[in-house]
């Protein structure tokens, strides 16, 4: 079906009827999936299997209603690809906020929706465990139904696979998102871009992203305390870069170095371009090496590992093997945007929290399921910075910047540029929101890049240990929106609120 | 012997001027009437208007029983085609200007012979490389590689504080005991001598010495050079010949900090994206402001080959005048040559003569391997193979009654060179380099024949 989704140059009219279809079928398929938590369910013995098997019926209902009303016979053109992929996500949060509300988990569907679109852009942040502005008591994780676990961990693992396949394939057709920097890099993209059957692509990064869950699961479900279940749910969660557990105390809960180092792993590999894997399958080494992206991601990780573990050490009184413990694995938590805790981060000295706060502002590589500005764009950006003192020096010289072997077209660099000034000016807007609700400004500060960056905790109110439950629906709703800007890498979602793009 | 070139551009020009002037006949052909005119009104030749792919008109320009057909305008695939044309028709040598060195390159598809092409002449690459290699042997003015880079001729000045100014050649010679060396000329002024054992190096002469290239940077020291300190290197102007000179500098071992200025921003980004390490300067080359705040004080060598040959000349006296050490100019008139070295310019190279020489050896007679220019006097450095039946073989050098100005520079006998001396002796298949005056390169061929 996603096939039919072949995007093609601008057209004068915007077709509704191929938008309708294809969002059809996309609800269809979330209705699909509803049904895999009525097993866990029913394994489980629990009722809300018919939570889900209602859910799943409402969603396989519309969509197939919508997609055989407006079978979409035009393929689908570029400027509906905007509202499409736009309107998608959210629609896929509407549905698959149903379980939670029906069966009557989540007493609010302000939280139901909060706690789906946060798993679907894999942002990670949780209303759970928490009393809402209203005075409605959410029950915490462990309490909750194990299928309804899954299944928010599943939003997570589903948000993930059609990202990578959006930020791979999708986003680069609209002109927007980190990975057409790639067209400029080798070969990447008239050889692997990546293949132009878009089916075949899609099919083949799915591939490696089941298969790394696979090996994740199995090296987690070999340690003792660990069952079937929270390793399943964990290796959704930490491949989608999301954050969502099990636990109350998210990973932490697990009390095991060897499951940290494992995450911690895992983590990293989740943030590497998945086409650099695909690559690897193909044997092209030599190109996975000489990847600007993967190198900048590896000394930079490396660094900071070194930089947190150090500074809690010296100023926290850790023990060195403590300090790398914790220290990696929170770096690698909020670098590659997933969100799990080992430790509560707000209780560090300030030179080890002033240094993961900066974390919060990379994100880890273009084409993997990570959020955030994303390392590329920062290594353009150092660059950038660089080429500019020395054409104060050469006022005459002629300065391209290059990504390995390439050189970025100067509107490529303005784009970045762009970028990252809307992303601190969202960031900033979020910021005054937040605080406009009464949160004091660390809060808001936390709040509204943890979203925009798809990270799940933050600071102050929002720390490691506490959720999101307390914010006025109002506040939700709008750090949703966050969520989904910070998912579809700003542009194709802020291009729907400019006049010229619905001009004929 | 017949000769058909096509295309009348700077270099047909020259190539048919310098046939007609040596009483060869010669058919001249361009699209452009113009031209045309005006050439067969100024020299002895045949020239015709004619489509360079057309086949009647190659048959006009009586390819067909051409001995030679040079094809030089200034499309690579034009000249491919006359010259597989003119070789089907019937020409026995065909000779093709190919910008484009893939097609020279070992492992190309289609090699230059399969499309009828004998041999391929590339302009801006021989003239780059002699560039490439005056910068590396920064003392010298003149220098030519010969024998698969083994043996180099050098042209060197004799500076007044030199060691060997005043001294004869057999004291120099007799300095020098560890290997052998031949200095083939010198120049005085604007005279040109061949010399003895007697003469003596006065200051301010160019010599022309042969040696083995791994005896070259001894040699330079002994003439009172220091060694070679070469570190920046700055080029004006990034045309084809900028370019190719780049390309030569970026791939060599030795590391070189270089700045090339071009007035073409298009170009500039073209070549800034090509290559990592040089700084890529968008301005004018004759801007002495630009030229200082890039420290033009600093550079060692400055290389002038814009496509104006004046303003070359013009860039590398200001930029000798702000202190570079040597200076390299592209001119394409041959006349200035001479008035460059008269100005205080280190190194003309022209373009014209290059191509030229390269060609000529093709229209020599007797088996002529390989023809080297030098571009400070008109002079060149042939390499001749020797006959069985030769009237000189098994006598020593100086019983020879060789031609007046020709002098046997090396020997290479079985691909070991041998620095000629008085006693050498030529055996048959043995191969000479002989230095001669381009005047009477006909009487030396004879000789050799």
């Amino acid at each position: 079906m996603i096939s039919e989704l072949i995007i093609r140059q601008v057209s004068r009219t915007i077709n509704w009827k191929g938008i309708i279809g294809v969002l059809g079928a996309f609800t269809f398929l979330i209705g699909v999936t509803l049904l895999l938590p009525v097993i866990i369910a029913l394994h489980f013995e629990e009722d809300s299997w018919r939570g889900f098997l209602i859910s799943a019926a409402i969603a396989i209902g519309v969509g197939a209603v919508m997609y055989a009303a407006f079978k979409p016979d035009k393929e689908v053109q570029l400027r509906d690809g905007f509202i499409l992929v736009t309107v998608t996500w959210f629609f896929l949060s509407l549905f698959g906020a149903l379980p939670y509300y029906i069966d009557g988990t989540l007493p609010g569907y302000t939280d139901a929706f909060f706690e789906t679109i946060s798993g679907l852009t894999t942002t990670g942040a949780t209303i759970l465990g928490g009393t809402t502005a209203s005075g409605v008591v959410n029950p915490d994780i462990e309490t909750m139904p194990k299928s309804i676990l899954f299944w928010r961990s599943m939003t997570h693992w589903i948000g993930g696979m059609g990202f990578i396949v959006l930020s791979i394939a999708i986003l680069p057709l609209l002109g927007t998102g980190g990975m057409q920097l790639f067209s400029a890099e080798s070969s990447l993209m008239s050889e692997d871009k990546i293949t132009p059957r878009f089916k075949e692509t899609a099919r083949f990064l799915w591939f490696i992203y089941v298969g790394l869950t696979i090996i994740h699961f199995f090296t987690l479900w070999v340690h003792p305390s660990v069952d079937w279940f929270s390793a399943l749910n964990h290796a959704f969660s930490t491949l989608a870069t999301g954050g969502f557990s099990t636990l109350n105390d998210s990973v932490g809960g697990f009390e095991s170095a060897y499951i940290d180092v494992v995450i911690t792993l895992f983590m990293f590999l989740a943030g590497v371009n998945f086409v650099l894997y695909l690559r690897m399958v193909r044997g092209k080494f030599s190109l996975v090496r000489s990847n600007r992206e993967l190198q900048f991601y590896t000394l930079f990780t490396l660094a900071f590992i070194l930089l947190i573990s150090a500074s809690l050490w010296l100023t926290n009184s850790y023990s060195i093997a403590d300090a790398l413990r914790y220290g990696a694995f929170q770096t690698l938590a909020i670098l590659t945007t997933t969100g799990y805790g080992t430790d509560d981060y707000l209780l560090w000295n300030s030179l080890p929290l002033a240094l993961l706060a900066v974390l919060f502002f990379t994100g880890a590589s273009t084409g993997s399921t990570s959020g955030g500005i994303k390392m590329v764009r920062w290594f353009i950006i150092f660059k950038d910075i660089l080429l500019e003192l020395k054409q104060r020096v050469h006022p005459s010289a002629i300065l391209p910047l290059r990504v390995g072997d390439s050189v970025l077209k100067s509107t490529q660099v303005r784009t970045i540029l762009a970028f990252l000034m809307f992303y601190i000016l969202i960031f900033v807007a979020g910021t005054i929101f937040m605080t406009a609700l009464g949160f004091d400004i660390e809060s808001a500060l936390g709040a509204s890049i943890a979203c925009l960056g798809n990270i799940g905790p933050a600071f102050g109110s929002f720390g490691p240990v506490e959720n999101y439950a307390e914010i006025p629906a109002v506040g939700k709703w709008v750090l949703s929106f966050l969520m989904l800007l910070g998912r579809l890498e700003l542009f194709t979602v802020l291009v729907l609120f400019t006049p010229a793009f619905w001009k004929k | 012997m017949k000769i058909s070139i096509i295309g009348a551009g700077e270099i047909g020009e020259h190539l048919a001027s310098l046939f007609s002037s040596e009483k060869r006949d010669v058919i001249l052909m361009d699209s452009d009437s113009d031209i045309v005119s005006r050439i067969s009104s100024s020299y002895d030749l045949m020239a015709i208007r004619g489509n360079a792919t057309s086949i009647s008109d190659l048959q006009n320009a009586q390819v067909a029983d051409a001995d030679l057909v040079i094809a030089v305008t200034n499309v690579d695939e034009v000249n491919m085609l006359a010259c597989m044309i003119s070789k089907r028709l019937g020409a026995k040598k065909t000779i093709a200007r190919i910008r484009n060195l893939e097609y020279s390159d070992k492992n190309s598809p289609v090699s230059p012979q399969e499309i009828g092409v004998d041999v391929v002449i590339s302009p801006e690459t021989s003239i780059a490389s002699d560039i490439f290699q005056l910068v590396k042997r920064a003392a010298a003015r003149d220098v030519a590689t010969l024998a698969e880079g083994r043996l180099q001729l050098l042209g060197l000045r004799i500076n007044p504080d030199s060691p060997i100014a005043n001294n004869t050649l057999v004291n120099f010679a007799n300095s020098v005991s560890d290997y052998d060396f031949r200095i083939v000329a010198i120049q005085r002024g604007v005279r040109t001598l061949i010399p003895n054992g007697e003469s003596k190096l006065m200051k301010n002469d160019n010599i022309f010495a042969l040696l083995e290239t791994r005896n070259v940077n001894d040699f330079i020291k002994r003439i009172g050079y220091k060694r070679n300190s070469i570190r920046n290197i700055m080029i004006a102007g990034g045309g084809i010949v900028g370019k190719n000179v780049l390309d030569l500098i970026m791939n060599d071992t030795e590391h070189w900090d270089v700045k090339l200025i071009d007035p073409d921003k298009v170009r500039c980004l073209e070549i800034a994206s090509k290559y990592k390490r040089p700084l890529v300067l968008h301005g004018s080359s004759n801007d002495p402001n630009l030229l200082a705040s890039e420290g033009i004080m600093d550079m060692d060598v400055f290389i002038s080959v814009t496509e104006d040959e004046e303003s070359n000349i013009v860039n590398c006296l200001l930029a000798k005048h702000l202190g570079v050490k040597k200076t390299i100019a592209l001119v394409s008139k041959p006349t200035y040559i001479p008035l460059s070295q008269t100005i205080g310019l280190d190194s003309a190279v022209n373009m014209k003569l290059s191509t030229a020489i390269k060609i000529h050896q093709y229209v020599l007679k007797g088996d002529i391997y390989s023809v080297s220019t030098l571009y400070g006097l008109s002079a060149e450095l042939l390499e001749l193979g020797v006959h069985e039946k030769s009237k000189f073989l098994g006598k020593p050098i100086r019983k020879l009654s060789l031609p007046k100005g020709c002098v046997i520079g090396a020997i290479i006998r079985n691909n070991e060179i041998e620095i000629a001396t008085g006693d050498s002796v030529i055996l048959a298949e043995d191969h000479l380099f002989v230095f001669s005056f381009s005047d009477d390169i006909d009487s030396v061929t004879e000789y050799f024949k």
